[in-house]
């Protein structure tokens, strides 16, 4: 059974594959959303000029729209994967999806403080 | 074929990426909170909030672009080995290296934005006047 596991099956590699990916990227969504859920608050309580139940409300929303985006776009992401044949394979395709994943969360998040900004700039209130 | 090399350079390329990036980011965000104070006229809530997701965003770019580049074509020998992993290596030092002035950039120009608008009065605009 371990020598059908190790031995090059295309099947259980890629499951392999998915398996690791999924992980991964199901824990730095969960880990960065909960950084974005905290840190984030503060400019949102500005924004509601202090309102703090809005403010909580605002922000869960936020949180669980963030989550069914990023969990949701990366288990799609599977549905493009090549067939793979050996470990090296493995490592190469898990290694670069995860760092697509998490380029293109960078990027979306960058995105993100450039409207925080143009929006603090215009909104006198903010000081920002 | 032969992969072994392959897994010697994505074990050694894999520790040194993640080491270095978390290095960087924890010294450059350590520093930068003394700008965050003064762009921010010492508001410290919101801008170690700001400071923190300046952080998050510097780890999500560096580690993926760091993940996304990491292939590596099959080795043959160990000259080949050292060869491949010092050109990936320092390609992405550089890319680091650039990344890090951006950001210091970023910091500087904050904080000169910040200043002149405590020192000057707000200017009315002629084409949208507030209401």
């Amino acid at each position: 059974m371990l020598y059908s596991f190790v031995s090059s099956n295309s099947n259980t590699m890629n499951l392999l594959a998915y398996i690791i990916y999924l992980l991964i990227t199901w824990v730095i969504t969960v880990q960065v959303g909960w950084l974005f859920y905290r840190n984030g608050r503060v400019f949102i309580l500005h924004a509601m000029h202090g309102d703090v139940a809005s403010t909580d409300a605002i922000n869960r929303i936020l949180l669980i729209g963030y989550y069914l985006l990023n969990i949701g776009y990366a288990t799609m992401m599977i549905s493009t994967w090549a067939p793979l044949h050996s470990w090296k394979e493995v490592i190469d395709s898990v290694s670069r999806m995860t760092g697509f994943i998490m380029l293109t969360l960078g990027i979306i998040h960058c995105f993100n403080m450039l409207v925080i900004y143009f929006l603090g700039k215009k909104n006198f209130h903010l000081h920002l | 074929m032969h992969t072994t090399f392959n897994y010697i350079a994505y074990l050694i390329y894999l520790p040194v990426v993640i080491l270095v990036t978390w290095r960087v980011a924890y010294t450059l965000f350590k520093n930068s909170k003394v700008f965050m104070m003064d762009i921010f006229h010492g508001k410290s809530d919101i801008a170690l909030s700001t400071n923190k997701l300046f952080e998050t965003g510097f780890y999500l770019l560096n580690l993926g672009f760091a993940f996304w580049i990491m292939q590596i074509a099959t080795i043959g020998s160990q000259q080949e080995l050292l060869e491949k992993l010092s050109a990936k290596i320092g390609g992405f030092f550089i890319y680091l290296g650039v990344m890090v002035f951006f950001n210091l950039y970023l910091f500087f120009r904050g904080r000169r934005v910040s200043n002149n608008k405590g020192r000057l009065a707000p200017v009315p605009d002629p084409l949208f006047p507030k209401a």
